[in-house]
């Protein structure tokens, strides 16, 4: 049967839920592309006969092209389904990914994903009169400049505002200005306590 | 909406307090604050209220509704009547929550009150998952909504309008070229 | 000629066609005239995952082939949702700390998803009453790799 290629790849995003993303299936979509080549070449030429008389292979080539253009809404739907995955990846970690999430893009989504951190920056640098705003900041409506944090891991040293730096060891708590410290609480690394 | 952002329109809302400090009116982009004197009733927004209060720099007065005989007429009101009545404030919970967990030391009863704005708050929504289904049941056009809050609409909000959403394409099925036909596959 | 087949859906739509005829379609089971029957008489009690999971979308897109039936079914589905709606509502918005994975094992993956939206409405609301809104939290995409790596360490 055709198109079951396509349709495993759909359900592997399917599985995947929330957000995350599966390692890009290479080998998948080359098997999609070159089934698709072959329903194309073979309509190609049925076509030429059908017109030469062979109206009997109409079916068929209606058949062909149906499974081609499922095949095709499955590859794109595939193809963009991640990309909004990628897109959400900038605002949830930051423009720096973590290993193990960039080990899961195809060099094409890793390129696209550079475009989209540059226009985004370029973007927020535009903003609030030359100045710049960054966007992904303030998520939530926030309540005091200052926040308490806990460190989940050992992250090393830490630049705050007055250029002092500070060292992020496991277990330890401070107390850190709101917008430096909202990524990393993101990322995973510190824990905001609420008092 | 995400209940917090709904809690930050919240706390623009003006409220009265009673400094203990003095300073001069400041001028800000949402408006002028001040001038503070002590003991000279000022209002000011929510947010700089419990602000000032967390640094015990002021003490809070609870607007009028907050009072235990207010909200009980409220809450037999809301219970008596079929629709929607209207609430003292735009914003009660937020405010009840907000004074009741920053300055429950100013206000009078604040246990009573936490429970009969619950009690108000939970009468209400289920009155609307009651017009909720008759609406659909019924399979009306439109309803009147009158007399929610924000914070009521979006507590249920996202539910609705997604079933509602749904509903209307089962409904467009029903007439022959609907919409079911244009989506290809 | 005369052989019946089972096709996919998208297949079905692609090859059907009003004046040539190559195909005809039957209705699946769960649309025929013996179970429209059952869901007018309580469309509550029924396993719509188990003869879904996708009853709606499914059941609006089999509209597509001219059948006798079509006006029966486009009401049956209508009416189907109409009577589940408010269990699906009440229990969305009541559950919180509840199990309902026995109700949501019997949604169709359409009301799943309605069902999510009054709980996340309903999660949100009591975490917002408990003071936990304004806490910045760490992405979901996070919290997921974490869980992923402790059950790779349990197993």
């Amino acid at each position: 049967m055709f198109c079951e290629k396509a349709t495993e790849l759909i359900r592997e995003l399917h599985r995947a839920s929330d957000g995350q993303l599966p390692s890009y299936n290479e080998d998948g979509i080359r098997q999609v592309l070159e089934e698709m080549k072959a329903l194309y070449e073979q309509n190609q030429s049925d076509v030429n006969e059908a017109k030469s008389g062979h109206s009997e292979l109409i079916p068929t080539i209606k058949f062909r092209h149906c499974s081609l253009l499922r095949n095709r809404r499955c590859v794109l739907a595939y193809l963009y389904d991640r990309l909004l995955r990628i897109r959400a990846l900038r605002w949830e970690y930051g423009s720096v990914l973590p290993n193990a999430v960039r080990f899961q893009m195809s060099a094409d989504e890793v390129l696209w994903f550079n475009q989209y951190k540059k226009s985004l920056a370029t973007y927020m640098r535009s903003l609030g009169g030359g100045d710049g705003l960054d966007l992904t900041q303030d998520i939530k409506p926030p309540k005091s400049l200052y926040i308490e944090v806990r460190c989940l891991k050992d992250y090393g040293e830490f630049e705050i505002d007055d250029g002092t730096t500070i060292l992020l060891k496991k277990n330890s708590q401070h107390f850190l200005p709101r917008w430096k410290c909202e990524q990393l609480i993101r990322q995973g690394i510190l824990e905001h306590v609420l008092s | 909406m995400e209940a917090s952002e709904v809690e930050f329109l919240a706390e623009q809302e003006p409220v009265t307090i009673i400094p203990n400090f003095s300073l001069d009116r400041i001028y800000l982009i949402g408006g002028d604050l001040g001038p503070f004197n002590p003991g000279l009733p000022v209002q000011v927004p929510l947010w700089l209220a419990i602000n000032l209060k967390q640094r015990q720099k002021c003490r809070l007065i609870p607007p009028e509704w907050m009072d235990v005989e207010k909200l009980e007429q409220i809450r037999e009101q809301e219970r008596n009547e079929a629709t929607f009545t209207p609430m003292p404030s735009p914003y009660y919970m937020e405010f009840t929550k907000l004074l009741l967990n920053y300055a429950a030391d100013n206000i009078p009863k604040a246990d009573e009150i936490r429970t009969l704005v619950k009690d108000t708050w939970d009468t209400r929504i289920a009155k609307l998952r009651l017009s909720a289904d008759s609406f659909v049941r019924q399979q009306e056009a439109h309803a009147r909504l009158d007399n929610l809050t924000l914070m009521e609409i979006n507590t249920t909000g996202p539910f609705l309008t997604q079933a509602l959403d749904h509903m209307y394409k089962l409904r467009t099925n029903l007439q022959p070229g609907g919409s079911a036909q244009s989506q290809d596959f | 000629q005369g052989t019946k087949l089972e096709l996919p859906l998208w297949l079905a739509k692609g090859l059907y066609n009003n004046k040539q005829k190559i195909l005809s379609v039957e209705l699946p089971t769960v649309y025929k005239e013996s179970w429209r029957t059952v869901f007018s008489a309580d469309a509550n009690v029924v396993d719509l995952h188990k003869l879904g999971p996708y009853y709606y979308a499914f059941g609006s897109q089999m509209l597509n082939f001219d059948s006798p039936e079509n006006a029966e079914l486009a009401q049956t589905i209508l009416q189907t949702f109409i009577s589940r709606f408010r269990r699906i509502m009440d229990s969305s918005q009541n559950a919180f700390n509840e199990d309902t994975s026995a109700l949501v094992a019997r949604l169709d993956e359409t009301e799943r998803g309605l069902f999510q939206a009054g709980q996340k409405g309903l999660n949100d609301f009591q975490s917002w009453e408990m003071g936990q809104a304004s806490q910045i939290t760490a992405s979901s995409l996070v919290q997921n790799y974490r869980k992923r790596k402790h059950s790779e360490l349990d197993a």
